[in-house]
Parts: structure tokens; C-alpha cells; sequence
């Protein structure tokens, strides 16, 4: 009865995943087991991650975003444009470049809900656009951030704790106060209801647009977060980077037991999601793989992870 | 938001249980050139069940639609509890305690039935400065509220989409009566059951009736509504055209105008 409850749960395929990967490399590489590789990993998991929160707190609301990578650069690119060029107050560039993340948020909430078009194709529109800006606005160049700025090291230069950066604090706050959200008020209830079944949540009362809205929100702010976080551990950007971002947190999410379809997911998978991926991301460098590699373990890793949990599904229903 | 409350025209018997709950008036309703109903009169008691038939196109989900409030009609007026009411929208009509379960949207299969049960009216508890789902008390009030109407489920934390058709049925009903619903609609709700499941859904429908609530129940077929209701409305191109309490009227002569109109079974009742 335990066991199957535990079983029940939608973060065990992730789990089981987890797992695989680091017997997968300790095997290959004793070091990979050790507190300075775990802290280089939570490190790299903390901005993906930061990103796959807010994508699957709006994956389970039924609605998707793939522009989080172009919000992501574009963000980074605008607090360290303001900082260096425009010798803003760090603070105060801050809370503006994040407005202005939850603006692009806003923005694919608005056209999609407003146009009654799928979130889809709304948020491929704006990847492009966005990231258009971002090279536009910086001619291509990276920019790098050369003064101690202490917004910075508060956002991700510090270390806690050996390898540990302070980014990894904030994520875990945010996996926190998001998976609190979902799982233990009402408004992560009308979150599973819109994502469910749209129709029966409107009939009953739950204001399902705007629940929608806002996570589009939501999932802009945490892109344009995690540009933050990744501006303060590198003191640098560059308008190309977070390509592959939007895939990889959709990947972190599924993997962690989010469906596409909405309706049903996990925070706490979406936060292993991210840890799986970004132990893959060390292990290889660990190993002496070529980094190449990344991608395509990722790839076997979704599927392999998703199978699991719908084999895992279909096996607890049936002993019901 | 309120509904619009109007001149009460008869009030003094509105305690009674023999009192009307809702009423509609010479009800109208035209889509463009299209009547969907007219000139229906229709009365709701508290503790019946009125049985809505009707052939597809007869008009019953449009006079569902004005007592419901996603209509206005045309002509006509609606009483609830004596007093003449208007609906802006669906929501005035639910603060009146007007519910519907229509059959497929009534539940959110992903979903527990305790979060199913409490969707929208989600009690909360203070945890410091945090308003939390009060997660322990929505289990224990939805299966005491099932078990109340005799509804067993295992337990209101296992996911509605492990619950046969009929026990959804139930639980949208269930939950409508919890929450202080006076008067219940129901939209087809045995048209996708097995027999054994209808049978266990028109219990639940008998014990809403004993609890003093209305139940309007729609169907298309008779042998279904003809054992639980107490009244039936036959409706036929957007005119009512057959209003009988249940001992006046047999299963077969209901088919009868269901199925050949009302006007040539007269007719050839006349003729015999």
C-alpha cells in the first residue's frame, strides 16, 4: 500500500532518471559523486530550472511558452545594458527589466487569449520577435558587466557554500512558493481546472482567462529571472544565448511529469527535470565527453523518463 | 449583479411546500426568423421532479437556457419563489440556487474528487499570513456529503477519472445539494450509462427529491425520467404541448406524442 502511493506519485519517473544518470557517471567517474560536482550542478539546474518553474506552472494551466529563451536573453541583456551603458541604479534596473518580462509574458497572454489562437504558434511568433530585438539592440555583441556590482553578486556571483551560488537559494525559494501555490491554495486549483477541462472550470465559477494571463505572466517573469540570475554568475551575456532554453525546460517539465496537454504536473518534477539535465550537462564534461553529446542523452532521457511514467500510470490504475 | 427583483405578485403561499419554487410565464424566445419557443408556461415545484422531453430541435434546451439565465427571452417573465426575476447572466441565476449538471462538463477528470467537489468554492484556512486550502477539511465534508446522499467512494482523494460515468453523475449532484442549490438541472444525465448505472443515478435523483429540492431532468427518453418524475413537459417545435402529472398519463401514451406529435395522436384519439 505505501510502495503504492509512493508509485503514484508523477516525480517518479524523474526520480528513477535521477538516478540513472549518476550511477551512470559515478561509474564512470568516482569525483562525479561529491559536493563540489553536486554544487556545480544546482548551480547550472538553478537558471534552467528557474525557467521550467514558471513553464510548467503555464503547461498545467493548458497553455505553452516558447518564447522564454528570447525573454531570457533579452532581460539579461537589458539589466546589464542598463547597468554598463546607462549607469542606472542596479536596483532599479532590476525591477524594470523584470516588468518588462512580465510585459512579454503579458503580451503572448494577451494575443493568445485575445485571438483565440493556440499558445503555440502565439509564443513562436514572439521567440523570434524578441530575439530579433535582442540582436538588434545589441548589434549581436556580447556585454559584459566589468564593475563589482552587488546587485549581481546577490543574484548569483556569491557562493554559499563551497560550489553552491546564491542562485540556488533564490531557485529553491521560488520551486517553494510555486509548488505551495499549486498544490495548497485555491488558485493552484483553478490552475489544474483550466488546464483539465476549460469549459467545466468556467461553468463553476473559475475565472479561467485570467488564471491563464496570469500564469503567461508568470512564466515571463521567471525567464527573464533566470536571465538575471545568469547575468549575475557570469558578469556577461550574449544576445545568442538560451537558444535551446525553451525546449529544455518544456523537457525538464515533461520529464518531471507535466503533460502537454495541461491539466495535470509537478513543480517539485520540473525541479528534478532541471537537476537530471544539468547533471547530464557535468557528467559529460566530467567524462571528457564531447559536449556535444548533451542534446542527444537529453532526448533519450525524455522520452525514456515519459514512458516510464505512463507505464507507471497505466500499472497503478489497474491495481486500484 | 444582483438579479433585478420586480413587483412580487403572489407571495402569500410562498412558504408552502405546494408553492411554486420557479415559474416561467409565456416564455419566448426567436433567433432571427427562427421561433425556438413560444408562449411556454412551465412551473417548478420544490420536491418534484419535472420531467423535460422532447425530440431534438423541441426547444428544451432554449427554455433550459432562459431559466438558467444564459438567455433573456423575449416575451415572457420568470418567477423564482414568487418574486418576478430577470438574469443577466448565468451567475444571478446560481445565487438563486439554480444549478446544472450537464453531463460532460460536470467534472475535471485529472482532479480529485475533493478538489472536483470544492472547485470554485474552495475553503481556505489562515496558516500565518498565507491563505491555504484547507485540504483536510475538503476530504472529510466530501465524503461526508456523498455518503450523505449514498454515494460510497474510497476515498475524495482518488481522481474522478477512475469513477464510473453514473458515481460522476452523482457527485455533481452531490456537490449541487451541498452547496444549497434549491433548484437542479439535469441534462441528460443517463444518456451515456450503462442500465445498472441509470438505476443507481435515479436513486440519487429520488433522495435529492426528498431533500425538498426541484429537479428539472431532460431526456430523450421517456423510460428513463417515467419512474422518478412526478411531472412531464412534453415540448414539440418550441410549444408545449403536453403538460401531465405522472398518474394521469402512461409511459406509452407519452411515447405516443413524443414520437408521432402531439396534434395526430389526438387526432386519432378522436377518431376512435
Amino acid at each position: 500500500m505505501r510502495i503504492k502511493a509512493l508509485l503514484g506519485h508523477r516525480e517518479v519517473g524523474v526520480a528513477v532518471a535521477l538516478v540513472v544518470v549518476y550511477v551512470v557517471f559515478m561509474s564512470m567517474k568516482k569525483e562525479f559523486l561529491s559536493a563540489g560536482t553536486l554544487g556545480d550542478i544546482v548551480t547550472v539546474a538553478a537558471e534552467l530550472g528557474t525557467v521550467a518553474v514558471g513553464v510548467s506552472f503555464l503547461m498545467i494551466a493548458g497553455e505553452m511558452d516558447l518564447s522564454v529563451g528570447s525573454n531570457f536573453a533579452l532581460t539579461c541583456m537589458l539589466l546589464a545594458m542598463f547597468i554598463t551603458r546607462f549607469s542606472w541604479n542596479p536596483y532599479l534596473a532590476f525591477v524594470v527589466v523584470l516588468a518588462c518580462a512580465a510585459g512579454i509574458g503579458a503580451l503572448n497572454g494577451l494575443v493568445t487569449l485575445s485571438a483565440r489562437i493556440p499558445s503555440f504558434i502565439t509564443t513562436l511568433g514572439a521567440m523570434m520577435f524578441w530575439r530579433g530585438v535582442a540582436l538588434y539592440l545589441t548589434q549581436g555583441w556580447p556585454i559584459s558587466v566589468f564593475a563589482d556590482v552587488p546587485l549581481l553578486r546577490w543574484l548569483g556571483g556569491a557562493k554559499v557554500y563551497h560550489t553552491f551560488h546564491i542562485s540556488a537559494v533564490w531557485w529553491l525559494i521560488i520551486g517553494a512558493v510555486f509548488w505551495v501555490t499549486l498544490q495548497k491554495t485555491a488558485y493552484g486549483n483553478w490552475v489544474f481546472a483550466t488546464g483539465g477541462k476549460r469549459a467545466a472550470a468556467r461553468a463553476l465559477g473559475v475565472p479561467d482567462t485570467r488564471v491563464k494571463l496570469v500564469n503567461f505572466i508568470l512564466a515571463g517573469v521567471m525567464a527573464g529571472l533566470a536571465g538575471c540570475l545568469q547575468l549575475g554568475r557570469m558578469g556577461s551575456m550574449s544576445p545568442v544565448w538560451g537558444q535551446d532554453l525553451p525546449l529544455e525546460a518544456i523537457a525538464a517539465a515533461v520529464v518531471g511529469g507535466n503533460s502537454l496537454n495541461g491539466g495535470v504536473g509537478s513543480i517539485l518534477g520540473a525541479m528534478l527535470g532541471a537537476v537530471t539535465m544539468a547533471s547530464i550537462r557535468i557528467g559529460l564534461v566530467m567524462v571528457g565527453a564531447p559536449a556535444y553529446w548533451y542534446m542527444a542523452f537529453v532526448g533519450f532521457i525524455v522520452v525514456a523518463a515519459v514512458a516510464l511514467n505512463v507505464r507507471l500510470g497505466e500499472v497503478i490504475s489497474w491495481h486500484r | 449583479m444582483a438579479p433585478v427583483m420586480r413587483d412580487s405578485v403572489a407571495p402569500n403561499h410562498a412558504e408552502q411546500g405546494t408553492a411554486p419554487l420557479m415559474e416561467g410565464i409565456c416564455l419566448c424566445k426567436r433567433f432571427g426568423k427562427v421561433t425556438a419557443l413560444e408562449g411556454v408556461d412551465i412551473v417548478i415545484r420544490r420536491g418534484e421532479v419535472t420531467g423535460l422531453v422532447g425530440d431534438n430541435g423541441a426547444g428544451k434546451s432554449t427554455l433550459i437556457k432562459i431559466l438558467t439565465g444564459v438567455y433573456r427571452p423575449d416575451e415572457g417573465e420568470l418567477r423564482f419563489e414568487g418574486q418576478r426575476v430577470e438574469f443577466a447572466s448565468p451567475k444571478d441565476a446560481r445565487r438563486l440556487g439554480i444549478e446544472t449538471v450537464y453531463q460532460d462538463l460536470a467534472l475535471i477528470e485529472n482532479m480529485s474528487i475533493a478538489r472536483n467537489f470544492f472547485l470554485g468554492a474552495e475553503p481556505q484556512r489562515k496558516v500565518g499570513i498565507l491563505n491555504l486550502l484547507d485540504v483536510r477539511k475538503m476530504r472529510l465534508v466530501t465524503e461526508e456529503a456523498l455518503k450523505d446522499i449514498g454515494i460510497a467512494v474510497r476515498s475524495a482523494n482518488d481522481e474522478v477519472s477512475v469513477l464510473s460515468g453514473g458515481e460522476r453523475q452523482a457527485i455533481a449532484i452531490g456537490r449541487t445539494m451541498h452547496f444549497g442549490g434549491k433548484l437542479l438541472i439535469l441534462d441528460e444525465p443517463t444518456s451515456a450509462l450503462s442500465v445498472h448505472e441509470t438505476n443507481k443515478v435515479l436513486t440519487y435523483i429520488d433522495e435529492v427529491r426528498k431533500r425538498g429540492l426541484a429537479v428539472i431532468f431532460i431526456t430523450h427518453n421517456l423510460y428513463h425520467v417515467y419512474p422518478v418524475a412526478d411531472r412531464i413537459v412534453v415540448l414539440e417545435h418550441g410549444r408545449k404541448v403536453g403538460d401531465f402529472a405522472k398518474d394521469e398519463i402512461s409511459v406509452d401514451e407519452l411515447v405516443q406524442i413524443v414520437s408521432y406529435g402531439a396534434q395526430r395522436v389526438a387526432r386519432s384519439a378522436r377518431q376512435q
